[in-house]
């Protein structure tokens, strides 16, 4: 392989990559935080329901 | 026929409605003039630089003046609820788009027709000469802008950040109309006639305005209706 | 589905896809002919090129979801129609990023205003604009009507972006794909490689919608149990 300008490329590349896995870190986070919510509000519905 | 008769009466009761104010035409006159002195202070203008930026600073000024007004557009209706009467009433919500569209056109008109002498004193620039293809310029981009303008004013009247909102929306979508805009306006005010490589301009004017008007018309029911 | 059936099947994608891609990276770097100019940065296209493939993708798939839901007002629809619109962003700013740095060495330049660049970062504007509008509208069956009208709006700007190097002289290299020049602009092999890792690409995209949809799922579940708690 042509090794000139390879170094840009392993940039170029890793910045794309580092933009995918940036992206999946804020799904993965926003998963998290939703399942969070969504925890809290069915105990406490649970909760209210019992106390009635 | 109908239809027309029920747009131009929404034209009228809009233009009615802004000319006894004037508040929004005020306004955007005033920002109008304010960003033209701006840029006087941005670049020194020598009469080259006038020449070939012309087209580009006229229209950025007009694009800019222009959202304060579009912005009214759906916006004068949310009080007294005149929003939920006119779409409950017989005209049908394309009508009422039109008739709104027509009225920005005219609004819009307004502004440009006097930042242009103003812009002739302040930048030394004669935009006498061929005044009727730039009118005609003129007329077909600012329809370009009025149809996306007053869409998008429907589609964020409900918004607590509609002025953010409406620029942030509005000018990305332009750009076409805008480019064909400034590239003919330059020409134009250059004092050449628009020949040969510019008709592909106009051409994408015309097609900018068929496609968004259609598809305006088509869509904006949805949007007030829901 | 059940849940487990589901995150099995969206593991599976995704690692398949990166597998795929893995792979494809290795015949990328090693078997792969040299281009007579430009050194090893020429290689980025096979990922650059996919990359806005995928993001192109994503937005046709918004804009009929978008139709869709204006037509028959399901939430899936929506729930799809936001997802795709995200990734394709994701995916626009891979695919800016990927140019940029090409036209950094290629160039000497990192941006340049010609027509594809222009329409490709109109493009990049338009959707982050329906991003916004997405945050901005609070009642979910308002947001949904309202953005997908200008999700059909926005897919203009794709058309453009995707016809530009066509009605533009571009700075931009032109076509190379057969599809578009007839044949004979582009090794075989090159041309096979820049589909393969755009399949690739879509695996992963497919994988990430998925994920996203089910999060607006959750979202409309948690508006309605919110609703339902200040009931009680």
């Amino acid at each position: 392989m042509d090794e000139r300008n390879f170094l840009f490329l392993f940039y170029g590349l890793a910045a794309a990559w580092i933009l995918l896995a940036g992206y999946v870190l804020t799904l993965a986070a926003r998963e998290k935080r939703l399942e969070r919510q969504l925890d809290t509000l069915k105990r406490m519905l649970e909760q209210r329901e019992k106390d009635g | 026929m109908r239809f027309l008769r029920r747009s131009l009466t929404v034209a009228a009761k809009d233009l009615r409605s802004e000319l006894r104010s004037k508040e929004a035409l005020n306004a955007s006159l005033a920002f109008a003039l304010v960003i033209l002195l701006l840029f006087s202070f941005a670049f020194d203008p020598t009469a080259e630089t006038t020449r070939e930026i012309s087209g580009g600073l006229l229209w950025l000024v007009f694009a800019f003046a222009g959202t304060l007004i579009l912005n009214r557009s759906f916006a004068r209706e949310l009080a007294n609820d005149c929003l939920d009467a006119l779409i409950a009433s017989p005209v049908p919500p394309s009508a009422l788009f039109l008739g709104k569209a027509l009225a920005n056109l005219v609004l819009l008109l307004a502004v440009e027709l006097v930042s242009l002498p103003v812009f002739g004193v302040f930048y030394n620039v004669r935009w006498t000469p061929y005044f009727g293809p730039l009118l005609g310029v003129l007329v077909l981009a600012t329809w370009g802008l009025a149809v996306i303008g007053t869409m998008f004013s429907a589609l964020t009247v409900n918004l607590r950040l509609r002025e953010l909102m409406l620029p942030v929306l509005v000018y990305p979508m332009i750009i076409p109309a805008l480019m064909a805009a400034m590239q003919l306006t330059t020409v134009l005010l250059a004092g050449e006639p628009v020949s040969g490589d510019n008709w592909l301009w106009v051409r994408l004017l015309v097609a900018f305005d068929v496609v968004f008007t259609a598809l305006a018309l088509a869509l904006v029911e949805t949007v007030l209706l829901g | 589905m059940g849940d487990a059936m589901r995150r099995t099947i969206l593991y599976a994608m995704t690692a398949l896809g990166a597998l795929w891609l893995a792979r494809n990276l290795y015949v990328i770097l090693l078997a792969l002919p040299d281009e007579v100019a430009q050194g090893a940065i020429y290689r980025i296209f096979f990922f650059h090129l996919p990359a806005w493939f995928t993001c192109f993708a994503a937005f046709f798939a918004a804009g009929l979801a978008s139709l869709l839901y204006l037509i028959r007002k399901s939430p899936g629809y929506d729930a799809f129609a936001a997802a795709a619109v995200e990734v394709g962003v994701a995916f626009t700013a891979i695919g800016l990023v990927t140019g940029m740095v090409w036209a950094r060495i290629i160039w000497g330049i990192w941006w340049t205003w010609d027509p594809r660049l222009t329409w490709a970062f109109i493009t990049l504007l338009v959707y982050v604009g329906y991003l916004m509008l997405r945050r901005a509208i609070d009642e979910a069956a308002e947001r949904a009507k309202n953005s997908a009208v200008l999700c059909i709006f926005a897919f203009t700007s794709v058309v453009i972006t995707y016809k530009a190097i066509d009605w533009w002289r571009t700075q931009h290299p032109g076509a190379v794909l057969s599809f578009r020049t007839g044949g004979g602009t582009i090794d075989p092999a090159m041309e096979s490689m820049l589909f393969q890792n755009w399949f690739a690409l879509l695996l992963m995209a497919a994988a990430l919608v998925l994920i996203r949809m089910r999060q607006e799922r959750m979202a409309r579940e948690i508006d309605g149990l919110r609703r339902r708690a200040h009931a009680l």
